[in-house]
């Protein structure tokens, strides 16, 4: 990622402020819409799960601009979601809805440079996470 | 340079490939398959992947271990898994070979016992570059369950046999690795560098590399290491323009060009001998200049097996490449200078000392490279027998090297040297065993190389003075009976067979390579297919051995036995299914006769085109093998088959290059059917009678009883000929159906019964040779015209034109004269309505491969019969009997 993205990640972070909890909503909206079959891996009471997507996004997005910590964030979620069985491929789909989630909330703000380094932060966090889920299930074991 | 790195970069990290990552972890964890192939274009990450894959193994508990093919190891049989071989290379047998079974079942023991029963995941890099003994091995241990393989294989190379055969079998799932995207580049920059990147920098690595992985880590570390690429307030900046090569290996060599003197040897031996122990190389380097070395990716270090090896493969290439061939022997030498053991066994390091004295050009130990050698046998591995034991010098050479070289440069196709090195092995003292496999192949080279059966009779008789014990005795019959079978006696080969008593495997299977023929060409057809069909699981029970052939023959023996049993349908089948087995494997004479036979259905089944097609195949691979007699055969196929076609021009090039060869005997009297059919395409109507009986006599007299029906029957169908009486006696001496058809149309020819000539043509198309079945309906139809039943004659004609329909252009007498109203030939009305679309003759021939004299020759009978005479009527003519 180029500074400038990481900057564009970050305010168009900020700007959601109270339009926080929409998003999550909404991306579990998209998510399951795209595949059904994802939902029984998450937490029967979704308004918990968003509760804590919510937090967790924050989390992550504060730390992007310094590697160890989202690393650290992003290994450990990564590792927890291998647990609950979510796979490499689920990861696209997670990846689409999260960017049509924010497009819907963040409306004419979500412009494409926005879109593209929001993809970015995706793909590294997304990268991080497998990288996580892949020590956290060795072979065998 | 290397001192320079300022800083430390994390683990090059792994991006983009957590799918292929899960989908080892399944099928490793799923117990069912045998391995995993990565194929990819170079650069494109597969080293990095399979090692990733190791790691995640052992992190699961289970042991691993990694080989690695190189060109130089390639040399080397066994060569890159002596990590594998736990007790040393195998024990000689008593005739000198080395039992494979018993050594891979060994290793397999040993390592099974090493790893408490685990499961070892071994990582072959660069697999197609691994010699065909190394490939065995693994595949054995793979199919075992021992090993659990993730190879390699680079865009471009062929992928090895075991594994496209495994894959098949679906025991191998397979990954086909790309460039990475441009989001995955820039989360790899991010990750690698520990930071962001500035935009300009980003696009830059984008356009140079493409997202070609190993592009972007030599580039990445070439520009950190040059100062290109900098870190300034927690972003990378690029200071200075990237490299300006497109090329990745150009980027590898400027970045091996820099590397200190001394950082430059360590890679250069690396390059010749890895991997290098890691203990004698921290003893022998300054402090610091190894780690230096794996910090700039160049090399990686395995703790676990205190081994040093270079980070990737074409690291590897561009230092060879670029090394000097003295400094190259120089390295070499040293190497084996260092390691030479006092140790007399053969083991894998005196394996690998040898291969590194041979490049070097020096002088290795002569009983390592006989050593080598067999085991380069035992994996079908001529050329590299050949090289090891041409190292050997003459004087050194025993009854054992003699061997095994002789049998090469028969492989190979060199008969004249290998008849002089098996000759001077017979002088040599050995055992029984070595002596009688001598002999045995001296006449196979003597035979099929140098086309001198006789001579072959003589080497076996010389033999039995040597040979006397019972089961080695056997085996100079069962040659003998070889020599004769396959020189054209099938009948003393049958009488030869008798002498044969033993009952053991090896006596079984070699007489089944001689009597299922010899039953075929007999006219037994039954007994002959059941023979070929015994033979080959015997053949597979026994395994590979010296001196036999490949064990696909039994499957070319029963094709041609099911062939002569006018079972076309199954013939073509089998035949299709072993051509492609022999071609995946790579055994030249074999394929050359699965090429002939399938050229042999084609021809009775009235597919005559195909028929040239295979024909054609089979000379082209004969020429390429060396071996005369066999393209003698395809040739007269070939011939045959451009006759059947109505191409006179080019069945007489296919004689004239037949007649550079020396005669040949196996089948001599069909490969007559090609100059009898050639003297009737070429109008010399007199001549191909005297052909066809000349023949059918010599068949009368060898005991070649399927052939001659096929002669009498031809001369029938080409010239009118009656020959009914001796096609009838044939029909009952023989048990197969295609025999017996040909009489009953002879018969019926002769009493012009229409009835029967239908009958026959009924039988033919149930047989599925559709050229005979068309004849015999076209002849049904002259009968019942002429009987006066034009209604009945209306429908044979429909009915003979619908079956040559099949015949792909077929240009027999028996057709010609049959389409009535409008005889033309298939090959007469397909010129004819390529003319009449207005090609010119020139574009027709070059569309129909003919020549043009003979394009006009077709035009001139299609005018005459159709009763034009320009093309402009012709479209008219044709469109009312298209």
């Amino acid at each position: 990622m180029t500074p400038e993205q990481i900057t564009l990640v970050q305010s168009s972070f900020e700007r959601l402020g109270p339009g926080l909890p929409t998003l999550a909503t909404r991306f579990y909206r998209e998510l399951f819409g795209r595949d059904p079959a994802l939902r029984p891996l998450f937490a029967t009471d979704l308004a918990q799960q968003e509760a804590s997507f919510a937090e967790k996004l924050t989390e992550i997005v504060r730390a992007i601009p310094r590697l160890e910590e989202l690393l650290a964030h992003t290994r450990a979620l990564g590792a927890r979601h291998a647990g609950y069985g979510v796979r490499a491929a689920d990861y696209q789909t997670v990846g689409t809805a999260l960017l049509d989630a924010l497009a819907a909330v963040l409306g004419d703000g979500f412009d494409a440079p926005t879109r593209q380094a929001w993809a970015l932060a995706y793909n590294l966090v997304a990268e991080t996470m497998l990288e996580g889920a892949a020590s956290a299930r060795p072979i065998g074991s | 340079m290397l001192a320079g790195v300022a800083i430390t970069l994390p683990r090059w990290p792994i991006v983009g490939r957590r799918s292929e990552l899960e989908m080892f972890e399944r099928v490793l964890g799923s117990g069912e398959h045998a391995g995993l192939v990565i194929h990819g274009p170079a650069g494109t990450g597969k080293t990095r992947l399979a090692d990733e894959c190791r790691q995640q193994a052992a992190a699961g508990g289970h042991p691993t271990e990694r080989v690695a093919g190189s060109r130089t190891a390639a040399l080397l049989p066994l060569g890159a898994v002596t990590a594998l071989l736990a007790g040393g290379l195998g024990r000689p047998g008593p005739d000198g070979q080395v039992d494979t079974v018993a050594l891979f079942e060994e290793t397999r023991r040993a390592l099974h016992e090493r790893h408490h029963g685990r499961c070892l995941v071994t990582v072959a890099d660069d697999a197609s570059l691994l010699d065909a003994a190394s490939l065995a091995l693994l595949g054995y241990l793979a199919a075992q369950k021992t090993i659990f393989l993730i190879a390699t294989v680079r865009t471009g190379e062929p992928v090895p046999d075991l594994l496209t055969g495994l894959w098949r079998d679906g025991r191998v799932e397979r990954v086909d690795l790309t460039d990475l995207s441009r989001a995955h580049l820039d989360t790899l920059l991010h990750l690698a560098l520990g930071g962001p990147i500035e935009a300009g920098a980003g696009r830059q690595f984008w356009e140079v590399t493409r997202g070609n992985p190993l592009y972007v880590h030599e580039l990445v570390l070439g520009a950190v290491e040059s100062g290109a690429l900098v870190e300034r307030s927690g972003v990378w900046h690029l200071e200075d323009r990237l490299p300006a090569t497109s090329r990745l290996l150009d980027l590898v060599e400027q970045r091996i060009g820099g590397l200190s003197a001394e950082a430059r040897s360590v890679v250069e031996l690396l390059a010749l001998c890895q991997p290098l122990d890691l203990g004698y190389l921290e003893e022998a380097l300054p402090l610091g200049a190894l780690e230096s070395l794996e910090r700039a990716g160049l090399v990686t270090i395995s703790i676990a097996d205190q081994e040093v090896s270079l980070a990737h493969p074409l690291h590897g290439e561009v230092v060879r490449a670029h090394m000097p061939r003295l400094r190259a022997r120089a390295i070499l030498l040293a190497e084996a200078g260092r390691l030479e053991a006092p140790n007399p066994e053969p083991g894998p390091a005196a394996l690998r000392i040898a291969v590194w004295r041979l490049d070097a050009g020096g002088r290795p130990d002569p009983a390592v490279l006989v050593r080598g050698a067999r085991l380069a046998r035992d994996a079908h591995d001529f050329r590299v027998v050949r090289r090891l034991i041409e190292a050997v010098p003459e004087e050194q050479l025993d009854a054992v090297g003699a061997l095994l070289l002789g049998e090469a440069l028969y492989e190979v196709g060199i008969f004249d040297a290998s008849e002089r090195v098996l000759a001077l092995g017979q002088g040599l003292p050995s055992s029984e065993h070595v002596a009688l496999r001598l002999a045995v192949t001296r006449a196979k080279n003597a035979h099929w190389g140098l086309c001198q059966p006789e001579a072959a009779l003589a080497i076996n008789a010389g033999a039995r003075t040597v040979v006397t014990s019972g089961p080695l005795a056997e085996e100079l019959v069962a040659s003998e009976a070889s020599v004769l079978m396959f020189s054209g006696r099938p009948d003393r080969a049958l009488t030869v067979l008798e002498r044969l008593a033993g009952d053991d495997r090896r006596t079984r299977t070699v007489r089944a390579i001689v009597e299922a023929v010899a039953l075929a060409a007999t006219g037994r057809t039954a007994e002959a297919v059941g023979i070929a069909e015994a033979g080959f699981a015997e053949h597979v029970a026994l395994g590979d051995e010296l001196a036999i052939a490949h064990p696909a023959t039994h499957i070319v023996n029963q094709v041609f036995a099911l062939t002569e049993a006018g079972r076309l349908a199954e013939a073509e089948q089998l035949g299709r299914a072993g051509a492609e087995i022999v071609a995946s494997q790579r055994v030249p004479i074999a394929q050359i006769w699965f090429a002939a036979n399938l050229g042999r259905v084609a021809i009775l089944q009235g597919r005559v085109a195909t028929a040239r097609r295979y024909y054609a195949e089979a000379a082209g691979l004969a020429e390429a093998s060396r071996f005369a007699g066999p393209r003698r055969l395809a040739l007269s196929g070939l011939a045959l088959a451009h006759a059947m076609l109505g191409d006179a021009d080019a069945a007489e090039q296919a004689l004239a290059e037949r007649a550079t060869l020396p005669a040949f005997g196996f089948l001599g009297p069909e490969q007559q059917l090609a100059d009898a059919w050639t003297a009737v395409a070429s109008r010399r109507p007199a001549e191909a009678i005297d052909l066809f009986r000349a023949a059918a006599t010599q068949a009368a007299s060898t005991g070649h009883q399927t052939t001659e029906s096929w002669l009498w029957h031809d001369l029938m169908r080409t010239s009118g000929q009656d020959a009914s009486a001796r096609l009838l006696e044939l029909a009952s001496a023989c048990d197969s159906p295609l025999v017996s058809a040909r009489a009953r149309q002879a018969v019926a020819v002769r009493a012009r019964d229409a009835r029967e000539l239908t009958g026959a043509a009924g039988d033919f198309e149930a047989l599925g040779a559709m050229l005979l079945a068309a004849e015999a309906a076209s002849g049904a139809a002259e009968a019942l015209s002429r009987a006066g039943d034009r209604r009945a004659a209306t429908a044979a004609v429909r009915r003979s034109d619908a079956l040559a329909a099949a015949c792909e252009g077929a240009a027999t007498p028996g057709l010609v004269h049959a389409a009535a109203p409008v005889p033309l030939s298939g090959r007469e009305r397909e010129v004819a309505m390529l003319a009449a679309t207005g090609m010119a003759s020139r574009d027709i021939a070059e569309r129909l491969y003919l020549s043009v004299r003979t394009v006009n020759n077709h035009l001139q009978h299609a005018y005459t019969k159709l009763g034009v005479s320009s093309r402009a009527d012709l479209a008219q003519a044709l469109g009312s009997n298209p």
